[in-house]
């Protein structure tokens, strides 16, 4: 359908309306996380515009400069200094605990999710439909419900405040989805190229790995976008079965504490704790190509 | 290249029983094609030979080895699908590589091998291009090189043109068929167009629900239907079919039906009384001049080019005849049609058997 110039400018008009709503609540957060902290509780309204921004906020929780230096900095203004300690708000542990354990949740759900899409997709076995269905149903549960079970489980197995034991547990949340979403992925892939490679001499492996594999890479892209994501941003689980290691999640709630909430280091903390979910998707963006197994089979 | 036997075969899904009971032997060299309605068994058959698809009982043989249990790698057959199943993330070099990376083949050997297949196959401009770049005939030959560089003994096609467009798909036969010439390697062909069929067999196989309707080749096929089924699904415009019933009128036979009588030829294997279906194609139905043959109304006439397809209306039964002459003729006249007594078929309407097969 041609549409006319007029179209064109309200569609676009339209898009950019809907986007600035959902940019808003970002956008405002880094705004906040550059502000003083006079310009975050101002009486008379919303800051926007006409504070002197500060870094003041990243260097406590991203540089680890202890909140005492920095009022030192600014002298006199001790005031505020004497609560918190001078490295409590420094973030850069909780940054590296939460990649290790988003990177390896994710790694190992695709590990297996991807090994059981393919059997799930191509394999025939009793009680296939009731298997996945049993899949989607672990979904079910609010993972409050299961979070005190495995709060005993994982002191007993030894895996409680370890890294293994989220990225287990997080894995455990991430795999039915994955499965599920991989499974229709492989499941575009016509059997018939399965076929031709196992004529062609390949073993069921090789089929996998060097066949079907490279052909739902797209898919597996999405896959691991959601389960980083989902795990990058879990708190309860993290909250419960962790003490020394701090998830951002975790470390950001921290900074509600029982004499003041710190606006300034949440919303600096948050901010950049977009950025790594960020970088991720754009690494592996250019595999979101849709249409990869575009040309194996008919127009 | 080698030999398939097929003995005894049958296949179930469950409780349905899809090829119960099939033989069919294959020779050396020569190029099979089955023929048959959607839905009969044909690709399950190509299936089996393959050994994409476990057998129920029976036994197949591909030279004089039992491959029943065989791996697909081993049987040294190679399968072109219907859908191509290329693999999409593979160049074309690649694609028809792959099976000889499998096997470790050095690299000087892989890169004559798929240059020879490329140049029979005029792909070797795009060896370097995704599949996804190329067009469907393209694509086709692509799954097609897969095959040849194996040196198999035996090819399987199932529907390989059906995706194409019909100009396409005449050259791509032609193409196939030459390649076989070229090769003289054993292929299995799975269809269910007659004129692929036709074109390229040296022997086509009927099959409907799971069995065999007929052996033969396309001509004997044709000129020789070994019942009703056959009759009716070979041949376009399809056979012209009037129910009837042997007489016999002044010391001859003849077939009535409700309109008219229908001579038979002499020594046609029928008893008086007998419910019959009297079988003619279309081009083997005359005109003649008018108080001879059989009148029928006119109502649709279809020029193709090199021929006219008449339709006419005998009293309830629609006729064809198919004129390689031009004549003028329009929808609402009446035409005189006269069969070619030697070309004509019987079936038994009960059995839908020819009843004629002493004859030929
Ligand atoms: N996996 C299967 N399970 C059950 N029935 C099947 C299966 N595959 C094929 N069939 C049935 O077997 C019959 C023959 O199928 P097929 O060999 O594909 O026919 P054709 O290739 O002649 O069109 C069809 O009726 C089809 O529904
Ligand atoms: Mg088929």
């Amino acid at each position: 359908m041609e549409s006319s110039r007029a179209q064109t400018i309200a569609r676009d008009v339209l898009a950019i309306l809907v986007v600035a709503i959902f940019m808003f609540p970002i956008a405002w957060w880094a705004l906040s996380s550059i502000k003083p902290y006079s310009a975050i509780f101002d009486r008379s309204g919303p800051v926007y515009t006409g504070f002197t921004p500060t870094p003041d906020n990243y260097r406590v929780t991203l540089l680890g400069v202890s909140r005492v230096d920095i009022g030192m900095e600014q002298g006199g203004e001790a005031a505020g200094v004497i609560k918190g300690g001078a490295s409590s708000y420094d973030s850069r542990q909780s940054l590296l605990d939460s990649a290790i354990i988003a990177v390896g949740s994710t790694a190992l759900t695709l590990l297996l999710a991807t090994l059981a899409a393919y059997c799930l997709s191509r394999m025939q076995f009793s009680g296939q439909q009731s298997f996945l269905f049993w899949i989607l149903s672990q979904r079910f549960m609010p993972p409050i419900a299961i979070v005190i079970p495995i709060v005993f489980m994982f002191r007993d197995l030894g895996l409680r405040d370890t890294y293994t034991g989220l990225i287990l547990v997080h894995s455990l949340i991430n795999l039915p989805l994955a499965v599920l979403l991989l499974k229709s992925f492989f499941d575009d892939v016509p059997r018939e190229v399965d076929e031709a490679a196992l004529i062609d001499g390949a073993t069921r492996w090789q089929t996998f790995r060097r066949v079907v594999l490279p052909m739902v890479k797209g898919g597996i892209a999405a896959t691991a976008v959601l389960c980083f994501i989902f795990s990058w941003t879990e708190f309860l689980l993290s909250l419960f079965l962790t003490t020394s290691i701090r998830t951002v999640p975790v470390k950001i709630s921290t900074f509600v504490t029982s004499t003041a909430t710190e606006w300034g280091y949440i919303t600096a903390l948050g901010t950049s704790a977009i950025i790594p979910s960020f970088i991720f998707i754009l690494l592996v963006q250019r595999h979101l190509v849709r249409g990869l197994t575009l040309g194996s089979l008919k127009e | 290249m080698a030999s398939v036997t097929i003995s005894n075969i049958k296949k179930d899904y469950g409780a349905l029983s899809i090829i119960d009971g099939l033989d069919l032997s294959i020779e050396d060299g020569q190029f099979v094609v089955l023929l048959g309605p959607s839905g009969c068994g044909k690709s399950t058959l190509l299936r089996m030979i393959a050994g994409l698809e476990p057998i129920t009982s029976g036994e197949i043989a591909i030279g004089d080895r039992v491959v029943n249990t065989l791996h697909p790698k081993d049987r040294n057959i190679a399968m072109v699908f219907q859908n191509y199943a290329l693999y999409a993330h593979m160049t074309v070099f690649d694609n028809m590589a792959f099976s000889m990376q499998l096997k470790k083949r050095p690299n000087e050997e892989i890169k004559q091998k798929v240059g020879w297949a490329a140049s029979i196959l005029n792909l070797t401009p795009y060896l370097e291009r995704y599949p996804r770049q190329l067009s469907g005939g393209q694509r086709q030959r692509v799954a097609m090189g897969r095959a040849i560089v194996r040196d198999p003994t035996v090819f399987l096609f199932d529907e390989p043109l059906s995706n194409l467009d019909a100009k396409l798909r005449v050259q791509m036969r032609t193409e196939i068929k030459e390649l076989h010439q070229r090769l003289k390697t054993t292929t299995v062909y799975v269809t269910h167009d007659q004129i692929e069929a036709m074109t390229m067999a040296d022997v086509i196989v009927i099959m409907r629900d799971g069995r065999i309707e007929q052996i033969g080749r396309p001509l004997d096929v044709y000129d020789h239907p070994a019942n009703l089924f056959v009759a009716s699904f070979i041949g376009s415009p399809a056979m012209n079919m009037l129910h009837g019933e042997v007489a016999s009128e002044r010391d001859a036979w003849v077939v009535r039906t409700d309109e008219l009588s229908l001579p038979l030829p002499p020594g046609a294997a029928v008893r008086p009384g007998q419910k019959v279906i009297y079988g003619i194609r279309p081009e083997h139905l005359r005109p003649v001049a008018n108080g001879r043959g059989i009148p029928a109304r006119i109502t649709v006439v279809e020029p193709t080019g090199p021929e006219i397809h008449i339709f006419a209306s005998l009293g309830n039964t629609a006729i064809c005849s198919v004129l390689h002459d031009r004549m003028e003729v329009s929808p609402g006249a009446v035409i005189h049609l006269e069969p070619a007594p030697e070309r004509i078929h019987l079936f038994d309407q009960g059995s839908g058997e020819r009843l004629d097969k002493g004859r030929s």
